[in-house]
Order: C-alpha cells, then sequence, then structure tokens
C-alpha cells in the first residue's frame, strides 16, 4: 500500500505541476464562458436587417401604417413601393434586399403564407423580423376589423392557460430546471469520463514505450502500478473539478458584492432561484460518488487498452474505440433519459454500470426521491461500486501481462484469453 | 561460500510453449554469474521469476535460504532488463529518488545514496536535467545508479553493456566488480560471450527452456577442450618418422598438434625436443566459450521469439 501511495503521488505532482494543467484549468472556464457569451454575439451580429419593398394589392399595408411599424421595430424597413414593375423588382441594385408582393386580402381568411422574395439567402433570425412586422399589422387589422379595443386584447392575451409540472412527493422538482442541470451534469460527466479516461491510457502507453515498465514491475506488483496511476489521476480530475468549483463561488460572491450593478443582481438571482428550486447538495454529493467511481470503472478499461497496445496510436484508437462507443451510447440514454425521466430507458440506464454515471446524474437534478425513487439510486450505486471492483481486478490482469508485451497486435479477443489465464 | 539464490526445479510454461522447463540452479555468494542463452531461450522469463514478475508454475526459488517472497525480497535485489528506460520527462534527480523510494528507501536515505553515486559518476550537475535531454550513454549510467542505488545483496543485470561506449563500459564494468568484491552477487544475462568470459566466475548455458551447461567458467572450458596444442617453433618444423600426435594444422614457424590415443603431450614435446627442433613455445588451445556456445547452441532453432511471443525472450 505505501508503494502504491509513492506512485500515486508521483502521478499526480507530474500532472498538477505542468503547466498544461494549470493552463487548461484557468483556460477552460474562460474558454466555456466565451464560448456562450461568443455563440450569443455572433448570433446577434449575423442578424441582418433587411430593407423589404411591399406591393400591396390588400389596400390594408398602406404607406403610413407601414412607417409606423417601423419606427416601433427597427430590426427591418418595409417600404410601399406599388409603382415598381415587376423587372424593376427582379433588379438587386434597386436598393432592397427583397420583395412582399401582397396579394388581395379577406381579413376574415387570412393567407397561409406569403412569399419573401430575397437576392441572396438570409437565415431564420433576419427574416423572422419581417414575419413579425407582418403579422402585428395584421393582427391590428383583424382586431379593428373585428371591433376589438385595447381593453378586450388584453383579456384575450389574459385567456391562455400554462400547464407547469410540479412533482407533488418532491417539492424542489421542478423540471424545466432539472431538465438544464441534467444536460450540464451529464455532458460535465461525459467530458470527465473520456478526458481523464484516456489520460490513464496515454499514461499506461507511455510507461511501455519508454520502457520503464519492467524497471517498476520489478519494484511493485503490476497491480499496485495500474491502481497508483488510475488514483494518481482521478485526483487530478477531482482537484480541477474543485477548483472550478471554487472558481464559480468566488465568482458568485463577487458578483454579489458587485450589487445591481451590470446585470449581476441578474446572475445572483438566478443562482438563489437554482438553490431553492434543486437539491444542490444532494447533486453535489452524487456527482462526486458518480464521477470517482465512473472514473474508475473507465480509467480500469482504458489502463487495460493502454498496456495492451504498442507505440502505435492509431493501435491505441482502434483498441479504445469499443470503450467510446459506451459512453457515447450512455449519453444517448441521457437524453431519452431527460426526455422522460421515469421511463425504462432511464432505470436501465441507471442500472447498468457503463451509462450509470451519466443518465443517474441527468436524472438526479429530477429529485430524489420523487423521480428516482431511493432503492434505485441505493441499487445504482452499489451495482456501480461492484463493478469498478471487478473491473480493476479484471483490467489487473490483462494489464499484468500487456506491460510486458511488446511487438505485438492485440485484440480484445486476446485480452479476454489474459484475463482467464493463471499468472 | 553460503548460496544466496537457488532455483529448484523451476517450470513456466505459456500456451504456446515451455519457457522455463525445469532449470535448476545455485548462485554463491559474491559471485559474478553468467546466464548465457540465445534469443527466446527463456533466459528473459527465468529472470522474471527471480525478480518476483512471474510466479513460477512449478518448483522453488530460495533466496538468502528462505522461501523467495517477491513483496519482502525485492528490496534486496537490483534489476536491470534489457527493455529498459527512464521517464522522459522527469528530473533526473527526482527519477532516482522515485525508483529508490518504490525499492523501500527512505526520502532521506534515498538522497543520501545518490548524492554518493552521483559523485562516484561524476553526475552531481544532471539533477535538474530532463531525461530527454540525456544523451544515450549517460541515460544507461543513471539506468545502472537506479539499479544498484538500494544497496542489492542481488543485481540482475541484462545485457548491460548495449548502448555504452567504451569508457562508459569499462566505468560500468569496475562498477561490477567493486560490487562483487563487496560481497553482493551478481547475475549476468547476455548473448555476448567475450564479456563474459572477461567478468564471469561462472556460467550457466540455457537454450530451449532448459539448462544445457553450468559451471565455471574454466571448468567448462577444460569440459570441452579438444587436447589441442599450439607449438611455435624457430623456423619451420620437419618432422620423420611416426609422431605421438597428429597434426592439425602447420604454418612456417606454428604446428597445432592432438596428441594420438594414449599419448600424452610431454611425449610429443619429447619428440619434438629428440628432432633438434628450437621450440620458442608451447600451450594449450583451449575453445573460447563462443565456440562452446556455438557447438551448443547450433542446429536447434535459435530464436523461437519468432515463431511465437517476444515476451519470452
Amino acid at each position: 500500500m505505501n508503494k502504491t501511495w509513492i506512485i500515486i503521488k508521483r502521478e499526480y505532482l507530474t500532472r498538477v505541476q505542468k503547466k498544461t494543467f494549470i493552463v487548461a484549468t484557468l483556460l477552460l472556464p474562460i474558454l466555456y464562458v466565451g464560448l456562450i457569451f461568443g455563440m450569443g454575439f455572433i448570433a446577434e451580429n449575423s442578424r441582418e436587417t433587411l430593407s423589404i419593398a411591399v406591393i400591396d394589392s390588400s389596400g390594408y399595408f398602406s404607406a403610413p401604417i407601414l412607417e409606423n411599424q417601423n419606427r416601433i421595430d427597427s430590426s427591418s424597413v418595409l417600404t410601399l413601393v406599388n409603382g415598381l414593375s415587376q423587372a424593376e423588382l427582379n433588379n438587386k441594385e434597386g436598393g432592397y434586399e427583397g420583395y412582399l408582393i401582397i396579394p388581395a386580402l379577406d381579413w376574415k381568411k387570412g393567407l397561409d403564407s406569403l412569399a419573401l422574395n430575397t437576392y441572396k439567402s438570409y437565415g431564420r433570425a433576419t427574416t423572422a423580423a419581417v414575419e413579425a412586422k407582418i403579422n402585428r399589422i395584421w393582427s391590428e387589422v383583424v382586431n379593428d376589423s373585428l371591433q376589438i379595443d385595447l381593453g378586450k386584447q388584453l383579456i384575450l392575451t389574459q385567456s391562455r392557460i400554462g400547464i407547469k409540472a410540479k412533482n407533488v412527493i418532491d417539492e424542489k422538482s421542478d423540471s424545466d430546471t432539472a431538465e438544464g442541470i441534467g444536460y450540464v451534469v451529464g455532458l460535465l460527466m461525459y467530458f470527465i469520463l473520456l478526458v481523464y479516461g484516456s489520460q490513464v491510457m496515454m499514461g499506461v502507453m507511455e510507461e511501455k514505450t519508454n520502457r520503464i515498465a519492467e524497471v517498476i514491475v520489478s519494484s511493485v506488483r503490476p497491480f499496485q502500478m495500474m491502481l497508483g496511476k488510475i488514483i494518481g489521476i482521478g485526483a487530478v480530475a477531482l482537484t480541477q473539478f474543485l477548483l472550478w468549483i471554487a472558481f464559480i463561488l468566488v465568482a458568485y460572491n463577487v458578483a454579489k458584492e458587485a450589487g445591481t450593478q451590470m446585470g449581476a443582481a441578474e446572475m445572483v438571482g438566478n443562482m438563489q432561484r437554482l438553490f431553492t428550486k434543486v437539491d444542490v447538495p444532494l447533486i453535489l454529493g452524487c456527482f462526486g460518488f458518480y464521477f470517482l467511481a465512473g472514473f474508475f470503472f473507465y480509467a480500469s478499461l482504458y489502463g487495460a487498452v493502454g498496456s495492451a497496445v504498442n507505440e502505435d496510436i492509431r493501435e491505441a484508437q482502434s483498441l479504445s474505440f469499443p470503450i467510446t462507443m459506451l459512453v457515447i451510447l450512455s449519453i444517448a440514454m441521457m437524453t431519452a433519459s431527460i426526455a422522460n425521466p421515469s421511463g425504462p430507458i432511464a432505470l436501465w440506464g441507471s442500472l447498468l454500470p457503463f451509462s450509470s454515471p451519466i443518465v443517474m446524474m441527468a436524472r438526479i437534478p429530477y429529485g430524489v426521491p420523487g423521480t428516482v425513487p431511493w432503492w434505485q439510486l441505493i441499487a445504482s450505486m452499489a451495482i456501480l461500486v461492484l463493478s469498478f471492483l471487478a473491473m480493476v481486478w479484471l483490467a489487473g490482469k490483462i494489464y499484468r501481462t500487456g506491460i510486458l508485451m511488446y511487438g505485438k497486435k492485440i485484440t480484445w479477443g486476446e485480452m479476454l484469453k489474459w484475463i482467464v489465464r493463471k499468472n | 561460500m553460503a548460496s544466496i539464490l537457488s532455483l529448484q526445479h523451476l517450470k513456466k510454461y505459456f500456451e504456446s510453449q515451455k519457457a522455463v522447463d525445469d532449470i535448476s540452479l545455485s548462485i554463491e555468494e559474491g559471485q559474478i554469474f553468467g546466464l548465457l542463452g540465445p534469443n527466446g531461450a527463456g533466459k528473459t522469463t527465468l529472470i522474471r521469476m527471480i525478480t518476483g514478475i512471474f510466479y513460477p508454475d512449478q518448483g522453488d526459488i530460495i533466496f538468502q535460504g528462505k522461501k523467495f517472497d517477491p513483496i519482502r525480497d525485492v528490496g534486496a535485489i537490483g534489476y536491470m532488463p534489457e527493455e529498459r528506460g527512464l521517464y522522459k520527462k522527469m528530473k533526473v534527480g527526482e527519477q532516482a529518488l522515485y525508483l529508490a523510494q518504490l525499492k523501500g528507501l527512505s526520502h532521506r536515505e534515498a538522497k543520501e545514496k545518490i548524492g554518493v553515486w552521483f559523485e562516484r559518476f561524476g553526475m552531481e550537475s544532471w539533477w535538474n536535467k530532463k531525461v530527454e535531454d540525456l544523451s544515450k550513454g549517460m541515460g544507461q549510467k543513471l539506468q545502472f545508479v537506479t539499479t544498484v542505488l538500494h544497496n542489492p545483496r542481488l543485481i540482475i543485470l541484462d545485457e548491460p553493456f548495449s548502448g555504452l561506449d567504451p569508457v562508459n563500459s569499462n566505468l560500468i564494468k569496475d562498477e561490477i566488480y567493486r560490487l562483487a568484491a563487496s560481497g553482493a552477487t551478481i547475475i549476468f544475462s547476455t548473448h555476448r560471450m567475450e564479456q563474459v568470459e572477461e567478468i564471469c566466475d561462472h556460467i550457466a548455458l540455457v537454450n530451449r527452456g532448459k539448462k544445457i551447461l553450468d559451471g565455471t567458467v574454466a571448468g567448462v572450458k577444460d569440459q570441452f577442450k579438444e587436447n589441442l596444442f599450439l607449438i611455435e617453433t624457430e623456423g619451420p618444423a620437419t618432422l620423420n618418422g611416426t609422431p605421438p600426435f597428429s597434426i592439425v594444422q602447420q604454418t612456417d614457424s606454428k604446428l597445432i598438434i592432438q596428441p594420438t590415443e594414449g599419448q600424452s603431450r610431454n611425449q610429443a614435446l619429447r619428440y619434438l625436443l629428440d628432432l633438434q627442433i628450437g621450440i620458442v613455445s608451447f600451450k594449450e588451445i583451449l575453445p573460447s566459450l563462443n565456440d562452446i556456445f556455438i557447438k551448443l547452441v547450433e542446429g536447434t532453432p535459435v530464436s523461437r521469439s519468432f515463431e511465437t511471443k517476444k515476451d519470452l525472450s
């Protein structure tokens, strides 16, 4: 045990002291936030203001009405051009991006659709502005024709009744929030399992490539060597994760201090609402558990693969492909489970050890025991613990043989044979 | 002297072959023992059992008078495998510290011993260098230091001179002598016969999983000598009558003879003296280990490793 500890220490320290670790830890949240804002920014800027010529045969879209609407909403400009000929309309040098031809209309029937003729292709975000404007005008037309005044309009808009899902067993489960958190947590788990799992594989491969494996196994058991590496890298992942939580807490408190400025209040408010809507300590606790147990499960598989391959990275990729498929399959099951968190896929996904870290974590925000009964949570955890213990043990057997084997291409079938082979 | 390591009917079978097939050996304390054999003979498998990497299928390993227990005894063994290397990105000093600690040394002890060895090999300035920045020879020196750092009683070196220039080879060779003189036992595995002849007291030859020869270097040579003598004469020797020997080869002033059945070398010498032939030198021709090796191994499939698994070489 003492020697395993020395190995854990080395695996941990060499990784944490690396510049890449520090850079990745600092940069990833920045990148993540940057990505979200960047995408919003790009979406905002890619929306163009269309200037559209309107030829109206209905008489409802008069020049004053259009001008009035253009004043209210500048995200598109509509101009009445009844005098233009078809040839002039098709001339794209005319100063407009496109044109609408509104036929003679009966206000009672309306119009199924209207062609927006443009000289270039535009995205939905751009054309929606035109659509909204046309519909606003049309609503007014209809309202006027029906003699619905503002007071009546208000009554009409209030007549809608929304349905809001509420779990009576678990007050805290709120399906909208749960869905969001479920996705975030499930994807985070996916990311951790893949990234750190393959780090274990690369680490084992490095030992083989550097030819240090046999030097080490003459001092410690191969099993200790493998376990030390898995625990060491797991600790690195945990450190990184805790640092990120610390970042969030610091950012939260800074935002709180900053008070009402710069929309920070909104963020603080959102976070406070989050804390009341879902069981944050339970989610964090379960995340810690599934994170470690799931990591052990996948890391031992990746470690076994790493021990079996030679220097060739392509060989490693093809051999680790089935493992990666398991993780991707889990993500597919997660999506189905979020759509129906009490369904059969959700149940099986949270019991099967390869998918439970992702699927169960996506379901837990829906509430325990409301959506996830206690027996399911406990069974899922117990199965995962037993499975990862079995997996570490089996991987150890593959590792022991693989780490000393050079120059031969190994298949999964061969690796399974090593498991049953005696020492 | 007491035997430090004794192997009794050791067997290790893999699915495709008998890697080690009933080998018994005894190695005495302070000996430099040469373990010889062609590629794929089973040397590495044998060594891996002695270092606790593999468990034997059958047979016992007695180390320092007790049944070998890998977990207890690894600290007393230093092993430099043929497939060896170090963590490339790690600093030299940290690397040595790490490997010494894995052998069971405390941090303080390890640091002390590293200091002594680095000084002896003129490596003090390397401490903060990364292993990848060392030359191949420097890397091998570091590898040797990490093998013997924890003061092992049994040192196993698998092809220790590969990748070393003559200067560093000599440095390591001197260390091997010094370590043996200070009481450590050295098992030296190689197929470079001239090194064995030079360094080892005792050898064992393994082929196809079996021990086919075992003894002191002088004893083995004696066993395989062909009763040949080299005689240097003053000028060409003209022989007449029936000499008590057959001539194997004759050049200007050199004569290789083999005494006929029932005749001794003294009779051969007397015959030459009676002919008034001036004798400059008279010497028995002993076979080199290389000749013996080739003679014994020839005709058997030399490299089984190509047919089957590479880890058994």
